[in-house]
This record gives C-alpha cells, structure tokens and sequence, in this order.
C-alpha cells in the first residue's frame, strides 16, 4: 500500500469533499525527534522518531464529523473520510458549527531557530553523556541519575479547509533534563530540572545536572511539618504547575458546558487586586508560541483576568459564536487524533516587582512550596478544589530554616487567586505546558502534616 | 500483517551494526470514541494508529526507532537508522547470511469476544452511552457526560531469535462524569468500567448501573464538610482502592525501577516490606479482563506473578532488558502504548489478595479515622518511594461508626514504610479500571483489592 505525501493525502481529501458537497477541515502533523538517554556513563537508549498524519473534520448538516489516520494510502484516506463522515452523521447540530478562511495570522521569527540538520548525533550524545556525569559526580550523596536524557525535534502543523484556508508552521526544540537520587542516612530525595532551547549550541548540561543535585541535595534532612494554616509562598515553578492545572476553568467551553466554576463571572472580581493573567500566542520566545490555532485562526495577546477583574475566556471560533463574540485564537487539538477544544496558549500569570526572597520577609512561620505532585488526579477542574502532595521548606522568621516531606496542601485555586498578597518578579515558564507565574505569597494555605 | 520475508530483510538490518538481537512491532489499531453532553451528541472521533517500531539490542543498550510508513522502503530506512545509531558508519550489508526462519505462534486466547466492536454500529454503541448518561441524570446532577470508547489493536511481534507472534487486543469502556450543583456548591462523580472485550461486557443493566454509580458519588459529596488534615487511620475501600498498591509497591517492583538502583525494594527479594497479612500479584492472565494481554509486547505468553506472600517479596515485573540487567526472568510484562513506544516492565492487574476480615470489623477498629470509599489515580517516585493517590468520596469514622460525608482529599506516605502499615484485610476483592501512564506510554491497568485498613496515612483535607 503506497503512502501518499502529506500535500498529496490534503488534495485527495479536499477534492472528496468538493466532490460529496461537504465541508471539510484537514489537520496534518509531520514530526520526527531523536532521544538519548544516559545511565552509569553509557548511552541505555537512543530513540529514533518519525510520525505523521491526518485528522479530519467534516461539517455536513451543521454538525462535525471526526476522524484520523496514520496510514496514508489511497483507500486508507478515503476510509477515514467516510467515517467522518458517517460521525457527523450521528451528532446533533447545534447551529455555531462553520469553516472560514480567517484573517492573515502574525509572523513569529523564532519559532525554529538554526535549526538541527547541522547538529551531529556524536555531539548530542556527549551532551547526555555530560548530563548524566556531572550529576553524577556533583557529590558523594548522589547515589545514581536514574533520568539524564536529550532530546530533541521537529514539527509542522498544517491545516487547510475547503473555505481556503492553507496554513503551516515548522517549530524545533531541543531540551535536556536530569533527575539525580540523592541519599545520606536512611533519606533519599530526588527532583528534577531541565533546560528548553531551540538553539543546540546554548544547551548548557553540566549547569542544568548542577542545579538539579543542589535542588534534591536541599531537601535532604526533610521532616514532616505540623498539620496546620499556614502563610506560604508558592516558588514560580510551582505556581505555573497550579495555573496551568486549573487553566480549563477559563475554557469558554467548558463554560458552555457548564462545568466551569467561573460561569457567570465575567466582570466580577475573582482574585485580589494585584493578580494579572494573560495569555499571548506570539510571546517571543514563548514554549508553546503559534502563529494560529487549530482551525487555523490567527494568533493574538489577551489579557483573561486585569487587577483582579475577570475580562475573557478563551475561545475558539464555535464557543465564539455561540457566545456572540470573536474567537481568541484557542481552538486546540490534541494532534490530529484528537477533536477541537479549547486551550490556553502561553498562558501566565503577570510578575511584580518583588524578589522572591523578598516575599518571605515578615513571615514569622510559614512555608515555602517548591513542588507539588499528582494534580492528574488531585485537582477537581468543576470545582477548583485541590489536595497534593508537596515538597518544600518551613520558613522561620523571614528566611528558609529547613526541608519538609511527604506533606500535603490542599485549597480552592478560585480561593487562592483571591489570597494572593504579593507576586516576584520570577516569571519562569513550564516548556510542556507554557503556563508561567512568578513566585506568589498567599495569606493562607492547609497544610497536611502530622 | 506483514510478509515474513520482508520482516526477516529488516531485522537482519536492524541487527547490521553488530546488535546482538533485534526486534520488530507492527501495530494497526482502530478506535471509536463517542461523547454525549446531556444527552445530546457531542462528537464522535476515532481513527486508525499505524506503524512500526525496530528495536536493536547492543548488550543492555537499546536503540528504537519507528515510522508510520509500512512500505518496504519506509521500513529498510528505519532499519537502517537503528543499524547507524550505535556509530556504526559503513555500509549496512543485508544480504549475506539467509533468511530467518521464524517459529510462528498462536498466542492461547484468554477470552472469546463474541461481539466485535467493529462488527457493531455505532449507532448501538451510542445508545449504551445514552442508557449511562441518562442513569446518571438523578438528584442534584445538572451536567452529565457519558463517553464510549473502543480499540481494536493488532499487532505482530516478530524477533531475530525467529519468535513470530499475531495478537488481536479489544477493548471496551463506558466513562461518566456527574456534575451535581445547588446554588454555590458544586461535586462531581466518575466511574468508568472498562474490560478487554467486545461489546457483551455491557450487557444487562451495566449502562445504567455506570451512570448511577457517577451519580450517587456526585449526589453524596455535593453538602459534604473538608476532609480532615492530618495522619489518622484510614479504611480504603475496595476496588479501585487498590490504586495506593499500585503507586506504593507496584511501580517500585518494575525492572525498570531496580535495574537502576531507582527503587527502594532493590535487593529485597525473600525479605519482609509489607505486613504479614498482605499478599499480592500482578496477574495478566484473568480473562476479559482490562489489564490482562494474551502475550506481552514482547511476545511472550503472559502469567500470574506472585510479587508479596504473607508480607514477604518474591518476584519483580520483568521484561526482557530488564531480565539482562538485573537477573530476574521476563514475567511476561514488557508492554507499551503503542508502536512509538519501546516495551518496559510495566502492571497488568495488580491486586492485594483477600484476607481473613470483613468490611464491617475493620471500620469497628477504628476509634477516629476516614473511610476512603471511592479513589482517583495517584503517583510515586520510585527511588524514593513517595506517593500519593486522590480519594473522591470519603466519610468520617468515628467510634468504629461510618459518619457524615467529607470531601475528596489526597493521601500521601511512604511505600516502604506503609506497607507495613496495612494491618488489616478484608475478604471482598474486585477491581477497577484505569490507565497506567510510565515511560512506555499510558496502557489499560487493573488495580485491585478488599477493603484494607492501614494504622496511619497523612490525610490533605483542610480541616
């Protein structure tokens, strides 16, 4: 069975589609990636990656029909068609459902850097092989570097519609992570770090290992803190894991749905007068820029929440117009196999002015929160409540005194927007999600302890 | 799938850069997903996974690649990729040495479907998902969403030992989500049953009983109080409960963990980690089951794994890398997503054995503690044994009484430390279905258990 090329699989598409009279919206991903692990001085895996296909989206009878495929041959795509078709047979229309050209989107300049076709594979092995080493050699308590990995690659995203809309972008990254175990007594602790580049020649792996091993090195000692309310500060890092765990609640979706908490609110104060949240799709240097959306909308900066205010929810062109309003420029899909919905971009939180050692002053006991785990399951998106487990450090009269363990904090994010009382001006972003904050202190958080 | 000559030419390929073996998985998967809001019909998606991924074994080290493209030319290139990535820079030589001649087998089928999902139309797998979501609108749930899923998978392992195995994976699940809300408060409730098979696993009233389970979580916790803070005793409940033996233990009994010292149960085989009244295993061999597989991703047959007898630990999960890094034989548990996934040593269902208690005498025991009725998924970090799972509905126990209800809360400990806590074992074992994600991508697990008491867990209420 011959596959076709990715412009050959959209022209045969379109043209079925023309042909039945339908309309029809083709997303096609081609990627490919290269990962090198490393593990006791020695390459343990290298991986070779090459993937691509096509999802489909037919409006027949104002409703969609879904469907996609990985198998690129003649009769494969001409079956998929069909199911999306026979799929949009079965939805009830709702009326919103439409397929435009849309507008010209912005140019992003640095979505590729130079690019890694210079870049030979020996040189990215000596950079998982210096990851894994300087971890391992950083100290005698690092005990072994269970994930020091590479990893690097390319992606175009095109879609195409038969209103006339072809579109595409090419984006690169390249990235390195390290999670050292440490140990000393009967303790051990682990925590990891990273860097994320689209530029090979700024990967620094021994700097990236280095701060890893003083990061789990730190929380050696660790007691469990008292159960108890206390004032705390929650490090940039961790900030951006809550943001972007509880972004769908600001999902005109999930609004419509009526599985958001934040229903109704538009215009209202959610959270205290110094928190700014904004989401811009064409942020240079943004992990998760795009010149357009899914349905291929043009990208633009939008502010969601101002001094408190809450002004918009994200929205992709069919929430738009059931809500009679613009699309933001959030329709997203989770590659081709996935259908159309609504997500943030590089969504964050704005900094202040504050270091975050700043933020601690005139705490007199309290916590700082450095990581939290679980919010797959520990965070409740139709209510906004949460309980995780943590990693942090117990704050005594204005500074750090020592680590805490295996402790839990639990709240309500719409709560926490409202305790915020300061912001740093350590705006940090996540690269797998693009969410960002800087590091917050908030009046009140439980801690669950002994 | 494939022509054994062909899969014969790129494994002797794959293996031109001095691999001492080398192996090959070809997957064509086929899935439907249907989503009803409140009745109505949301979206209906599905397609077709397809591709290929070579793996090369130099020693330990494992080179993968994979590629969608299935022609020939599209697999010698990627044959010839693994060949070059070990540095080897000549001229791969396919020829030469003959043709592998392959020993195929017919995996031993633990189930029978007798009705295919893709011999059903969708339109009857729609109505299965009206009958849930309809089930789940009861109280004060306002927002349901019932969602029908379905995959077919099949796949052809073939390796250059000449093992050439065909297997066809079906899988099958019904999810609700109930939202309950009256005036400012709001709850929800999930439940989600799923088994590896065809569509007779939703016969009789199992529809409405998924949509009414949702519904009675989401009705329960909708007035419920904050859920304690603290280290207390806890009761968890059977079923999906056994997700904490799961992030406590299991992941830390996987290859993939003590192969790299990562675990804190390395080395501990024939000792005590658990409570003498804890047995466990990891069994990929019940039939229909959601984690069960006829053979692994690796091709071998797969078994029932014995991992803690009366609190002493006998086996790890083990697959093939794993067997020649620490020793311990291949138990049949190298799996993976899909095709761009290289295998791992990785959960089928993983289950705490019945014990000699019921319900009702480890909730008596119980002077002030929670009763953890239904849970979320969890996590855990191997090398230090930490983790956590969420509860969704939970009660107050008070004077060995089961009292008013309290909201979902995280638990979070220790693996090496609370197994030893599990002090008590009821009798009423039954599982629960989720999805397992770890290095080798998300794949369909059961966990499983009785109700268990454990003396003490820190609890992340706020109360």
């Amino acid at each position: 069975m011959k596959q076709l090329s990715i412009p050959d699989a959209r022209a045969l598409l379109l043209r079925l589609a023309t042909d039945k009279g339908v309309q029809l919206e083709v997303y096609a991903q081609r990627s490919s990636s290269t990962n090198i692990e490393a593990f006791a001085a020695e390459v343990s895996e290298f991986k070779l990656a090459k993937r691509s296909g096509v999802g489909l989206r037919v409006l027949q009878g104002g409703a969609w029909g879904y469907s996609y495929t990985e198998n690129l041959s003649e009769a494969a795509l001409e079956r998929c068609f069909n199911d999306a078709l026979e799929n949009a047979s079965l939805v009830a229309p709702e009326g919103f459902a439409a397929l435009s050209a849309h507008a010209e989107p912005p140019h992003i300049g640095d979505l590729y850097g130079e690019g890694l076709s210079g870049v030979g594979v020996e040189r990215k092995i000596a950079v998982a092989l210096e990851l894994e080493r300087a971890a391992r050699s950083a100290d005698h308590r690092v005990v072994s570097v269970p994930y020091a990995a590479y990893t690097d690659g390319e992606e175009e995203i095109g879609v195409a519609n038969t209103a006339g809309l072809a579109r595409a972008y090419k984006s690169n990254y390249v990235a390195t992570s390290a999670m050292p175990l440490v140990s000393e007594g009967n303790q051990s602790k682990s925590t990891y770090n990273w860097q994320f580049t689209r530029e090979f020649e700024t990967l620094d792996p021994t700097a990236t290992s280095l701060e890893a091993v003083s990061r789990s090195l730190a929380l050696l000692g660790a007691t469990l803190p008292a159960t108890g309310t206390y004032t705390a500060v929650i490090e940039a890092r961790t900030m951006s894991t809550l943001l972007s765990s509880f972004s769908p609640l600001f999902s005109a979706k999930m609004v419509q749905e009526g599985k958001s908490p934040l229903a109704g609110k538009l215009g209202e104060p959610i959270g205290s007068a110094c928190v700014t949240l904004r989401d811009d799709a064409t942020r240079l240097g943004g992990y998760q820029s795009q010149p357009f959306d899914a349905e291929g909308y043009p990208s633009a900066p939008l502010t969601l929440i101002e001094n408190g205010v809450l002004h918009s929810f994200l929205h992709n062109s069919e929430t738009a117009a059931k809500d009679d309003t613009h699309s933001t420029g959030h329709a997203s899909r989770y590659g081709y196999q996935g259908i159309v919905g609504v997500s943030p971009t590089n969504l964050f939180l704005e900094p202040g002015h504050t270091s975050r050692d700043a933020l601690l002053h005139g705490i007199s006991t309290g916590l700082l929160l450095t990581e939290v785990h679980g919010t797959h399951a520990g965070v409740n998106v139709f209510t906004g409540e949460f309980s995780l487990q943590a990693d942090g450090f117990w704050i005594k009269d204005g500074a750090v005194t020592h680590a805490l363990e295996n402790f839990t904090v639990a709240g309500n994010f719409l709560e926490l927007l409202q305790s915020i009382e300061a912001l740093g001006d350590d705006l940090e972003f996540t690269p797998w999600t693009g969410t960002g904050a800087p590091s917050v202190r908030v009046t009140a958080l439980a801690v669950g302890g002994a | 799938m494939l022509e054994q000559n062909l899969v014969s030419e790129v494994l002797r390929l794959a293996r031109g850069g001095g691999a001492e073996f080398a192996d090959l998985f070809v997957e064509d998967c086929v899935s439907s997903r249907l989503h009803l809001l409140n009745g109505h019909v949301k979206d209906i998606s599905g397609g077709n996974d397809f591709g290929a991924g070579i793996r090369a074994l130099y020693g330990t080290k494992v080179v993968y690649a994979y590629t969608n493209d299935l022609s020939r030319e599209g697999l010698l290139e990627v044959a010839q990729a693994v060949a070059r990535a070990n540095g080897f820079a000549g001229e791969v030589d396919a020829s030469g040495a003959g043709g592998l001649d392959f020993r195929v087998t017919n995996p031993k089928k633990l189930y029978r479907v007798s009705q295919h999902p893709l011999e059903t139309r969708k339109a009857d797998k729609l109505a299965l998902a009206r009958r849930a979501g309809a089930a789940a609108r009861v109280g004060a749930v306002k927002t349901v969403d019932a969602r029908y899923f379905d995959w077919v998978q099949r796949v052809l392992i073939a390796n250059s030992d000449g093992d050439w195995v065909e297997d066809e994976r079906v899988y099958s699940r019904l999810m609700v989500n109930a939202i309950a809300e009256d005036g400012t408060q709001r709850s929800n409730g999930f439940n989600g049953p799923g088994a590896g098979m065809g569509m007779e696993f939703f016969t009789g009233d199992a529809p409405e009983q998924t949509g009414a389970e949702a519904a009675r979580i989401a009705n329960a916790m909708l007035h419920a109080g904050f859920a304690p803070a603290g280290t207390i005793p806890v009761v968890i409940g059977n079923g999906f409960g056994g997700v904490i033996f799961h992030e406590a233990c299991g992941h830390i009994l996987e290859t993939t963990a003590i192969e790299k010292k990562a675990s804190v149960f390395a080395d501990k085989i024939g000792q005590r980690i658990a409570h003498e009244s804890l047995s466990a295993v990891d069994d990929g061999t019940i039939p229909g089951a959601w984690g069960s597989i006829n053979v692994d991703d690796e091709g071998m047959p797969s078994q029932r794994t014995v991992l803690i007898e009366n609190g002493i630990l006998k086996n790890y999960l083990s697959d093939k890398v794993g067997e020649m890094k620490t020793g311990y034989a291949r138990t049949g548990s190298g799996r993976r997503q899909n095709y761009t996934f290289a295998p791992a040593s990785r959960m089928r269902s993983t289950e705490i054995l019945g014990g000699p208690e019921t319900p009702e005498n480890l909730i008596k025991q119980v002077k002030y503690g929670l009763y953890a009725r239904t849970m979320g998924g969890g996590s855990v970090s191997p090398g230090t044994g930490d983790y956590n799972f969420s509860v969704n509905e939970s009660y107050i126990i008070r004077d060995g009484e089961i009292c008013e209800a309290v909201r979902g809360a995280a638990l979070v400990g220790n693996g090496a430390r609370d197994l030893m806590n599990i002090v008590g074992v009821a009798g009423d074992l039954t599982r629960g279905q989720g999805m397992c994600g770890s290095v080798s991508g998300s794949i369909p697990t059961d966990v499983g258990q009785p109700h268990i008491l454990i003396s003490e867990i820190t609890v992340g209420g706020r109360s």
